[in-house]
């Protein structure tokens, strides 16, 4: 029965750190039609940041977000401006095509720095465990699990109370309606997009403490992303969090009661199954 | 107040509007007419600056805002009602009216602005919390109006205000104009239903094919051939 409980809360922890991750490629969704799919390379590159200033600075990831959050928030400014806008209105499959393209480079070019071996960015708080009865919290999963859930709440409350929360909301509604009221869809595309990867360099130093890392691990948090906004509907916030939440479990309770390769499967196998028998997702919003 | 001057716009390069003359004096009620497909939300998306044109210009006051930003002219205060009202489905009435008072002008007196409008459609003040998209066509005109009328317009352009609503509310939003042209604000009114036109509009033009083909008082709109022959295509 423990290994259940500790299955349980493995699953919410990490699940809700997963859930923030899809937050970002929703919001960029939402507002622009894209789905990036370097988004988990994204993600590399914001622990190989953390990893680059542990060497040099000796900066634990959490502090680390101090820089590489403003760095990939400007990051996502560029990419959008210089690579995703231009092809934004064009083919569905160009702005794939493109994606998938700058998740390569992104690969390759991690890889050219850092080199191809697995890596650790050590944390102050990586070995800490809390023990609640039989059940052993890993402490930088509890961490990740309190900012997810503020930084979701924040997120929440931005774009139901302020201006520019409601300008993503009123963009990702009808664009044109919003540049006629004198809202810059524009610049709402861009500012959306590179919240959405400043939020992946949090989540990378979330993700981070005691986790071995390699450049090529981009494409599996994409493919999670994906797996959490497809269950959640890619615009519904509290969908995504609970897809997060689902996907987290899943992967807990293959690798604590299933062996090897099937074990790392659970999560697809779960989302099959809930896609064979609810199609339209975890929630009632039709939006994906 | 609003000039246009030798305008011609489309889309793709191709034009749909050519060498268009249009004139809105200050706190003057103007009907733009024609039969579908005739240019007139071209017309008006080429004012609020969502299409650009290939030659001509427009002046506001004396400026030229032909190179200006759909934000830039709603901040001088030319606001769009579109056609097909466009509110914001997923979002509360509240929400909607603030967005209409985003622009920067209008955004520190959103408030008084806000009960201004619900005075104006007290129906709106009492469904503030509900979404939009649960409203009924004529409420939704009357949220559509309302944002425009949050964004602190100086000329308001209404397309097709009457489209798909039932005799009752036309009325209602109609004398809801009359109101509002009585208090001074310069409207350009797009319409095909002419006669509805012609009895609220003091001076019309009626586009045919992206040209001007009529231009006058209402009366002498009303009883041009070439309006009768703009809309039948004869």
């Amino acid at each position: 029965m423990s290994e259940l409980y500790q299955a349980l809360a493995q699953g919410l922890l990490i699940g809700s750190t997963y859930g923030l991750l899809a937050l970002g490629m929703g919001l960029v969704y939402g507002v622009s039609g894209v789905v990036n799919f370097s988004h988990g390379d994204f993600i590399s590159l914001g622990m190989f940041m953390c990893l680059a200033l542990y060497s040099a600075l000796s900066l634990d990831p959490y502090v680390s977000v101090i820089i590489t959050v403003p760095v990939m928030t400007a990051i996502g400014a560029l990419v959008y401006l210089f690579l995703i806008r231009p092809m934004v209105g064009h083919q569905f499959l160009m702005v794939v095509q493109l994606t998938l393209g700058l998740s390569l480079v992104l690969q390759n070019g991690i890889l050219m720095v850092f080199g191809g071996q697995p890596a650790r960015t050590p944390s102050v708080v990586e070995s800490k465990l809390l023990l609640l009865g039989d059940v052993v919290l890993r402490v930088p999963h509890l961490i990740a699990f309190a900012v997810s859930f503020v930084l979701a709440g924040g997120l929440y409350v931005m774009l139901r109370s302020t201006d520019f929360g409601r300008s993503i909301r009123a963009v990702h509604q009808n664009a044109h309606a919003a540049a006629l009221m004198g809202i810059d869809v524009g610049r709402v595309q861009v500012m959306t997009f590179a919240l959405g990867i400043g939020i992946l360099a949090l989540a990378a130093a979330l993700l981070l403490p005691g986790t071995p890392i390699q450049p090529t691990q981009g494409l599996r948090y994409t493919v999670i992303t994906l797996l959490v906004v497809v269950l959640g509907g890619m615009t519904n916030f509290v969908g995504i969090m609970l897809g997060g939440l689902v996907i987290g479990i899943a992967e807990a309770f293959g690798t604590i009661y299933l062996d090897g390769p099937l074990g790392l499967l659970m999560p697809y196998i779960i989302f099959v199954l809930i896609m064979l028998f609810r199609p339209q997702g975890l929630t009632w919003s039709s939006s994906r | 107040m609003l000039e246009i001057e030798s305008l011609t716009a489309g889309y793709g390069g191709v034009p749909v509007l050519r060498d268009i003359n249009v004139k809105l004096g200050a706190g003057e009620i103007v009907g733009l007419l024609g039969a579908n497909n005739a240019g007139k939300t071209t017309l008006i998306n080429s004012l609020s600056g969502t299409v650009r044109p290939i030659s001509g210009r427009i002046l506001f006051q004396g400026e030229d805002i032909t190179p200006m930003s759909p934000r830039r002219r709603v901040e001088r205060g030319i606001v769009q009602v579109p056609e097909g009202r466009l509110v914001f489905p997923e979002m509360s009435i509240r929400e909607n009216l603030l967005l209409g008072g985003i622009n920067s002008r209008a955004r520190p007196n959103r408030r008084r602005q806000m009960d201004k409008v619900l005075e104006l459609f007290p129906r709106l003040g009492e469904r503030l919390s509900q979404n939009a998209g649960s409203l009924s066509g004529g409420e939704q005109q009357m949220l559509a109006i309302g944002r425009g009328l949050m964004a602190e317009a100086r000329v308001l352009m209404l397309d097709e205000p009457s489209l798909g609503l039932s005799p009752l509310f036309v009325q209602y939003i109609f004398e809801i104009i009359d109101r509002l042209h009585a208090e001074g604000l310069t409207i350009l009114l797009v319409e095909q239903n002419l006669n509805l036109t012609l009895r609220h509009a003091q001076r019309c033009y009626v586009l045919e094919r992206g040209q001007v083909a009529v231009e006058g008082v209402a009366d002498a709109v009303r009883n041009d051939p070439r309006t009768k022959s703009a809309y039948l295509g004869l």
